[in-house]
């Protein structure tokens, strides 16, 4: 199977401070892969291991079949990347900027740039200084020197930082692009679950430096936790009718009932025929699922998930 | 050679659109305009007789230069302690404005040895200052020619420009491995601080005698003209500039970047 990124055991620590520990992944060929976690997680320091910027002090990475190694010149010719804020040249221009990306690229022909330009939606501000830029033009402009060579891996870090909800969506239409497109492979870090689950294949959730969790977008709908939410009239009367039914029923703080059994949150008409027989027919009956961002919070332990009883 | 072309249009690129090349060339102006104001402080002191102080220095400058030998030879040692303060502003500023404006993670996984974007660096940073320094010596002579200074010819200028020249390149070779201070420092602060250490250890140096020894004391000596350099002097100047941009280089490759 070819592997754009795969690292084995992959750690570092500083001093007594693991920042990321035992890191196995495999990203495949054409996916795009969200690496999820909070601040501080070990997001940047894994992807600036990834691209040889820090030595590991444990185990490995191989980017596009190359063993990482600090200060090598190899793979990066097809490696596009961007890394925690973005920053540019603050007394060239969009173009300049972009112009010193090609080459650093050596190969890449010089119309890539107005290309590039063209592709980002940076044709308006590209004889502006990059100091005056506002912070979604900047990220746009980080975007355009990862891509100006037409990379086959992108490694993005919080690439949707700082966009605006188009600014995210196109982000979305052009990573989706690269990939169906062109076949290449996105490795994405972000702390935000419900930013990626739209647009990765898979999900790696990183915690205090380990992996706590890997699972496709399927696995991610069925992980999360689902609740039947009800509202009645009479709210001791139907608690009574559904413990006497054996159902594990729980009174919440606003009054509605809450019940998180299987067989409740999949079959929700047989509760509503069950309190409709006993007298206390619902007012409102509803399947609430898990946000995303509550399912992320509780895998990596600093939420109860869905309760808010 | 392809890429180390494309590295120094980048340098140069950068350098030039900053205008940091135009700022430290006024900067230094000030070492010729400021010894011109001296001298003629001093050849007219009923002017500036209120001045006190400023007369005072006035004279003892205008008593080390009473002709073009001894300008130019004055000139030479104002380049060697002045100039290579600016020359220390300009690598640090090479260098350390990676660091310092985050930029530096872009030009670390790029399928370009790290050896030709140093070079690159270190060619710029040699061209800025060898033309700072032809300005200002170009300078230097023009207010020499105004202020009539006497025992000038042909061979007169011509030896102090080569004495000014070969001050200037062992200048420009001392300054080089500030880029090494410039990279551990991650900015300006540290390569500044240590052009006022270097400068405070090479008067120190003179003072004890082993000024010689000393590789950033090695350009005022040799602007004063003393015989006390041997060829083992202009090889600890080429060690110590060669050490300072190999370990400029291993730094760059081997140690972690983090910004």
């Amino acid at each position: 199977m070819n592997l754009p990124i795969e690292t084995e055991d992959l750690g570092k620590r500083y001093g007594d401070v693991r920042a990321v520990e035992h890191l196995s992944l495999r990203v495949a060929e054409g996916e795009i892969y969200a690496f999820l976690g909070l601040n501080g997680a070990g997001k940047t320091t894994t992807i600036r291991m990834l691209l040889g910027m820090i030595k590991p002090t444990t185990g490995y990475a191989k980017v596009l079949q190359t063993r990482i190694h600090i200060g090598n010149r190899e793979p990066w010719e097809s490696v596009g990347y961007m890394v925690e804020d973005p920053h540019a040249y603050a007394e060239l221009t969009v173009y300049e900027n972009l112009e010193v990306a090609r080459r650093l690229h050596p190969g890449t022909p010089p119309k890539s740039v107005g290309q590039i330009i063209e592709r980002l939606g940076l044709a308006a501000y590209a004889d502006r200084r990059t100091g005056n830029l506002s912070h979604g033009n900047a990220q746009r402009l980080g975007l355009a020197k990862a891509l100006i060579h037409d990379p086959r891996l992108l490694i993005l870090d919080e690439p949707a930082n700082g966009l605006d909800p188009a600014g995210i969506v196109e982000i979305r239409e052009l990573l989706l692009e690269l990939t169906r497109e062109h076949g290449g492979t996105v490795f994405m870090s972000s702390h935000i679950l419900a930013e990626v689950s739209r647009l990765a294949g898979r999900i790696g959730i990183i915690h205090k430096g380990q992996l706590l969790q890997e699972l496709n977008t399927d696995e991610l709908e069925r992980n999360r936790r689902r609740r039947l939410l009800l509202r009645v009239r009479e709210v001791e009367s139907a608690f009574r009718v559904l413990i006497a039914a054996d159902q594990p029923a729980k009174i919440l703080q606003d009054g509605s009932i809450e019940l998180k059994n299987a067989s409740s949150v999949e079959h929700p008409d047989d509760i509503n025929r069950l309190l409709v027989n006993a007298g206390t027919p619902p007012t409102q009956l509803m399947v609430e699922e898990e946000e995303l961002e509550q399912y992320f919070l509780r895998l990596v332990g600093m939420d109860g998930g869905l309760e808010n009883e | 050679m392809n890429n180390l072309s494309n590295m120094i249009w980048i340098e140069l690129r950068k350098a030039i659109r900053s205008r940091m090349p135009l700022w430290t060339g006024l900067g230094s102006l000030f070492m010729p305009l400021g010894m011109a104001f001296l001298i003629f402080v001093a050849k007219n002191p009923e002017i500036f007789q209120k001045l006190g102080l400023v007369s005072a220095k006035a004279n003892l400058m205008a008593y080390s230069a009473t002709d073009w030998p001894s300008y130019l030879v004055l000139f030479a040692e104002i380049i060697s302690a002045g100039g290579f303060f600016f020359f220390v502003m300009a690598i640090s500023w090479v260098f350390g404005r990676e660091f310092a404006d985050g930029t530096l993670k872009d030009i670390l996984a790029v399928p370009v040895h790290r050896s030709s974007i140093l070079l690159a660096k270190f060619i710029v940073v040699a061209a800025w200052c060898a033309v700072m320094a032809i300005i200002i010596f170009i300078l230097g002579l023009v207010v020499g020619a105004i202020i009539q200074l006497p025992g000038g010819s042909i061979s007169v200028i011509l030896h102090g420009s080569t004495v000014t020249a070969i001050t200037v390149c062992l200048v420009i070779a001392v300054v080089l491995p500030f880029a090494f201070f410039a990279s551990v420092g991650r900015g300006y602060l540290l390569p500044m601080g240590v052009a006022v250490l270097t400068l405070i250890m090479a008067n120190l140096m003179m003072v004890v005698g082993w000024a010689e020894y000393f590789p950033w004391a090695m350009p005022i000596l040799f602007s004063q003209g003393e015989s006390s350099l041997t060829p083992f002097s202009y090889w600890i100047v080429v060690f110590t500039s060669l050490a300072g941009m190999i370990a400029t280089y291993v730094w760059w490759k081997y140690a972690d970047q983090n910004r």
